[in-house]
């Protein structure tokens, strides 16, 4: 029965009995808050995100009509799709090949695809039982003896209901009219139209014999483990693995921008709550002091003190990660179930790891920030009883471990030290800023310190007194409203902006194969009805067989996709024009005096494919001549535009040999309620062709709209962290201020003069918290909008007034709920209880 | 071990004399002592060549001027802090030979300690802070013996009240009754009546007498109260730092 004082048990049984009360003081309330903030949303992120990138996935897997697919130029073996089934993955196989229609006397090429049942996998067709006619989703095959074509097979055939084609050595009932085809590429111009068969009368058809052309596809779906594991596997020479996010570049780039919104949303939470934490921790671990010199003075030793500041904080901890877990839980339910309306297809439902994840952030918070403050009361000498001012401390090592531990967290989170560095040193360059403004501000204020009335006078002063501790609470405040103006700017500025890339009136309709001497008459049928200045786009192919002078065929490079690229026409355009839609990289555009000259200007994708540079020499094939056109310029185009843009043009005039051949097109909006218009220009033009991309349009804002309301919804978490932050700062110095309130009062100040002092003081530091986060926000804002979103930033004086007045009213609202119990209790109850 | 075992210990202790005894085993011990206070350039000399010895069950007051040097003379015998020369001897034990935790556990379990400003845990109940220095001395019956404690001070109806909805005179009652329950064979008093009226702190002077009378607790008092310091077998007078009786 000695002093085993230190025992676990003994402590833990102190700390919980301690913590019942310990709720009173609000720094422990804070502090756990912000652990329940931090672990809600890094749970609700990691569960919802994670539900939302499957779900993101999936649907962009609907741009392909599966999860993934293998492509190869052989059709697939059989006993490739039973071992890939047998890992649960569902498949179906198709086959692509062009070959040629027959209705009674009249021909037309078409592309035509047989499909396994099954296809399609992700996603619908859209399929009408006449041209135009109102569309039905479809999840299914044409029967044997069916095909479904295109709006253009129907028109140039003159095909009547019922029809019926020829395809080789089989006739198929026309039952369909395809509106959508979820994985019809982005070359759409590449393409013949369409006629979807089932493939199993593909056999009877007799057209796939040895040596056709065939492009075949094994499309799957099915589980993310399974899925991965086809990528490691072999597969059969000249087949390619597949996956969604690299096969549409619109797709691709709308989820590579996800991604980092997801992320920042997420890191600012978690920043925020390690901040709020941090704050807390130290205020908590100040006024352990006392308690811990009481309990050395009877004999407790530093072991068991730490055991109980260390236990104490484990068993928040614990309650905050449940509590925090539990929120989470239902956050992402909450949001699950608002956006189901949104949603083709239902969420996957959750999977615990994200928990995990969300509870090793807690314990870094916990130990990185929360425990080394706290921990320091152990030091705390016994003769602190007699002596107050003994034990007070200054620490490099706790300022030291919170800095390593931001690391970690952000690390841990963001998965990329480098990622994880920058947002540190940004972070850490901030608070400089912060900490020099707040600064210069606090020092301006020093003369005022004798003017003004009494309580002004005593408010004002009490900030120009306390440099040092208002200093450090303009930037604790000045952070947190930071964080809440910046989630106001990019909520509102940045995501609204990046919604928009896709703009509501981008052409929705393509009009193709119009012939040179339809060029007018067409432009002049749509001046008719209202639409001017119609831009046609010349279009003419050619192949690429040379690069600076070396012949060049798909064999010469050994990168998939460049051989496919190689192996395709081009299609190729000229116009005197630089599109809206475009952005130089290098080089100059060309002016109309330059029309003729043998010059290129190329996508930066051909730069990627070719490492191709300004000055290259690029010789092309074009109606059995061949021309050598020098690379002049570089551009990267907008394909959100959803304008008709070409990865190779030049100048007026230097393709004249191939212009004879070209043919134009076109790309308008059309809104819904004229699509009449459309039947006119077919009757008028019946060789033009009109092709609606707003289904594909729609599938690619859609995405961008779900991951906005997400990151809304993510940022919902960040302010509630920042909220911590204000409250943990503003609780910093209560304590003491109930103590100077309660003396004031007993020295005979009036209530009235202490209530305005407190106010005054309080609107100073709001002030001036609002006024430095608001520039701060500025800076940070304009970087985020460059260099992230890559959009242009327009600077807002509004935020100056939102800060500084927000500010100020918010710290002062916040100040005067901290307090409003101590100017209505009587200063003897105050100090008696101060003690 | 039981309560009646308890009493009967206790009462062979009263019988055997040792309660009363000036003479016996010495549980404090000073020589030479003197501590030395360094602020910036100028060196403060607060106690000076201090020699005392107080033997077991001996009650002792530490009277002086405001400034004299009390409390600090009382924190370096409790061994909160070290002299600057010379040597004490806690229970047998030198303090300068023994690191901070190891003088810690040297008090759990021996040393009590009643303050002028009471220093109850403001987060615990009355019984919880009673409890508190028989739990850290590792005492199983830790609550129980908290509940006689209180009943001995006349709080038994108090038990789950909290500090602030006690008076000064009952939260400095719980003080003695959290020294009483750690049954020290020292108690350490820091002008423990300093805050009360003259009748409160006649109750409290009763009961910490109390404590010498029928435990044998070696009794160390710094008081500026004459009558309390007179109901003490012995004064030490100090005087800007010296020892001067
Ligand atoms: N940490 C310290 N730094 C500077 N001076 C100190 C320190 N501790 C004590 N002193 C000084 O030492 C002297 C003795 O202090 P102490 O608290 O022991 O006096 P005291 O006799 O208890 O007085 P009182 O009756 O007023 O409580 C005082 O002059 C005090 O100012
Ligand atoms: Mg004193």
């Amino acid at each position: 029965m000695s002093a085993s004082a230190s025992s676990f048990g003994a402590a833990l049984r102190f700390s919980s009995r301690r913590l019942r009360r310990g709720w009173r003081s609000g720094e422990l309330l804070i502090l756990t808050l912000a652990l329940v903030v931090s672990v809600a949303s890094a749970s609700a992120v990691g569960l919802f995100s994670d539900r939302v990138r499957r779900a993101v996935t999936q649907q962009s897997g609907d741009a392909i009509g599966a999860d993934a697919l293998i492509s190869s130029r052989d059709a697939l073996p059989q006993t490739l799709v039973d071992e890939l089934r047998a890992t649960g993955l569902r498949t179906a196989r198709i086959t692509e090949f062009a070959s040629v229609v027959l209705s009674g006397e009249d021909t037309l090429l078409v592309s035509v695809k047989a499909a396994e049942a099954g296809y399609p996998l992700r996603g619908a067709l859209r399929i009408a039982d006449a041209p135009f006619a109102p569309a039905r989703e479809v999840r299914e095959v044409p029967g044997v003896d069916e095909v479904w074509i295109d709006v253009r097979v129907w028109q140039t055939l003159n095909l009547q209901p019922g029809a019926s084609l020829q395809l080789g050595e089989s006739t198929f009932r026309v039952t369909g009219v395809i509106e959508y085809e979820p994985d019809r590429g982005a070359g759409f111009t590449d393409l013949a139209p369409r006629a979807l068969i089932n493939a199993q009368a593909l056999p009877a058809t007799q057209l796939i014999g040895v040596g056709s052309r065939t492009q075949n596809a094994l499309l799957l779906a099915g589980d993310e483990p399974a899925l991965q594991a086809v990528g490691e596997r072999e597969l059969p020479a000249g087949a390619r693995y597949l996956r969604p996010d690299k096969a549409r570049p619109e797709v691709g780039r709308a989820l590579g921008s996800a991604g980092q919104f997801l992320d920042i949303a997420v890191l600012a939470a978690i920043l925020l709550s390690a901040a709020a934490v941090a704050l807390s921790a130290r205020q908590h671990g100040q006024r352990q002091r006392d308690e811990v010199a009481l309990l050395k003075c009877m004999g407790a030793s530093s072991r068991y003190v730490g055991w109980v500041l260390m236990s104490q904080l484990f068993l928040l901890g614990a309650l905050a990660g449940l509590a925090g877990a539990a929120i989470g839980f239902v956050g992402q339910a909450v949001l699950a179930a608002l956006l189901g309306a949104l949603l083709d297809a239902p969420l996957p439902s959750p999977s615990l790891v994200p928990l995990l994840t969300a509870w090793g952030l807690e314990l870094i918070l916990l130990l990185g920030f929360a425990l080394p403050p706290v921990l320091r009361a152990r030091k705390v000498p016994p003769i602190r009883v007699f002596q107050r001012n003994v034990g007070e401390d200054r620490s490099l090592v706790v300022g030291a471990l919170a800095l390593g531990s931001a690391v970690a967290l952000l690390w841990w989170q963001a998965g990329d030290p480098m990622l994880a560095l920058s947002v540190l040193g940004g972070a850490l360059g901030t608070t400089l800023v912060l900490a020099l403004m707040a600064w210069g501000f606090v020092w301006l204020l020093t003369p005022l310190r004798r003017a003004g009335r009494t309580a002004l006078r005593f408010g004002l002063g009490n900030v120009a007194r306390r440099r040092g501790s208002s200093v450090g609470q303009v930037v604790a405040l000045g952070a947190a409203l930071l964080a809440l103006l910046l989630l106001a700017v990019v909520q509102r500025d940045l995501l609204d902006a990046w919604r928009n890339r896709v703009p509501p009136d981008a052409p929705n309709q393509f009009l193709i194969n119009i012939q040179p001497e339809q060029v007018e008459p067409l432009q002049a049928f749509f001046t008719q009805r209202g639409y001017r200045d119609l831009q046609l786009w010349p279009m003419a192919r050619g192949r690429m067989v040379a690069f600076n002078g070396k012949p060049v065929t798909a064999d010469s490079f050994d990168d998939p996709e460049t051989r496919r690229w190689i192996n395709r026409e081009f299609n190729m355009s000229w116009t005197a024009s630089f599109g809206d839609d475009n952005e130089l990289l290098e080089g100059q555009w060309w002016t109309a005096a330059d029309a003729g000259k043998p010059w290129l200007s190329v996508d930066d994708y051909v730069v990627e494919r070719l490492g191709a540079k300004l000055g290259d020499k690029l010789t092309l094939t074009m109606a059995d001549r061949e021309i050598e056109l020098t690379i002049v310029n570089i551009r990267r185009v907008k394909w959100e535009s959803f304008k008709p843009n070409f990865f190779l043009v030049t100048p007026p005039g230097t393709l004249d040999a191939a212009a004879g051949m070209a043919q134009y097109l076109t790309a308008l909006h059309v809104p819904r309620d004229q699509r009449g218009l459309l039947r006119d220009l077919i009757r008028e033009f019946p060789n033009v062709t009109a092709f609606d991309i707003e289904a594909t349009m729609n599938q690619v804002r859609g995405i961008v709209d779900r991951v906005v309301q997400a990151v809304q919804f993510l940022f919902g978490f960040a302010l509630a962290a920042g909220a911590c932050v204000l409250l943990a700062a503003i609780e910093n110095t209560r304590a003491e201020r109930v103590r100077e309130t309660a003396l004031l009062r007993t020295l005979g100040a009036a209530r009235r003069t202490i209530a305005i002092g407190l106010v005054t003081e309080y609107l100073v530091l709001g002030l001036l918290a609002g006024l430095v986060a608001a520039a701060a926000a500025q800076i940070i804002a304009w970087v985020l909008a460059r260099q992230v979103f890559e959009l242009p930033y327009s600077w807002s004086p509004l935020l100056w007034l939102f800060g500084g007045v927000g500010g100020a009213l918010l710290v002062v609202l916040l100040g005067w709920w901290s307090l409003r119990k101590v100017l209505d209790t009587p200063p003897r109850v105050v100090l008696a209880s101060a003690n | 071990m039981s309560e009646r075992e308890l009493e009967a210990g206790l009462e062979s202790d009263v019988k055997a004399g040792r309660g009363m005894a000036a003479s016996g085993r010495a549980v404090v011990e000073a020589s030479g002592v003197s501590k030395r206070i360094q602020s910036g350039s100028t060196s403060l000399t607060i106690l000076e060549a201090v020699d005392l010895r107080i033997a077991e069950g001996e009650t002792v007051a530490i009277v002086g001027s405001s400034g004299s040097g009390k409390t600090t003379l009382l924190s370096l015998l409790a061994g909160l802090d070290l002299p600057s020369t010379g040597e004490i001897t806690l229970d047998g034990r030198a303090l300068g030979a023994l690191d901070e935790d190891a003088r810690a556990a040297l008090r759990a379990g021996r040393v009590g300690f009643v303050f002028q400003s009471f220093q109850l845990l403001g987060g615990f109940t009355a019984l919880e802070n009673v409890m508190l220095p028989a739990e850290l001395a590792g005492y199983a019956d830790a609550e129980s013996r908290a509940r006689r404690a209180l009943d001995r001070v006349g709080l038994s109806k108090r038990l789950t009240h909290y500090p602030y909805q006690l008076s000064g005179g009952e939260q400095q009652r719980v003080a003695i009754a959290r020294a009483y329950c750690g049954e020290p064979r020292i108690l350490f008093a820091d002008e423990p009546t300093g805050n009360l009226d003259h009748d409160t702190g006649e109750r409290i002077v009763e009961l910490l007498f109390e404590l010498n009378r029928v435990g044998g607790t070696t009794l160390v008092l710094v008081t500026h109260d004459m009558g309390l310091a007179a109901r003490c077998g012995r004064q030490l007078l100090l005087s800007q730092g010296r020892l001067l009786t």
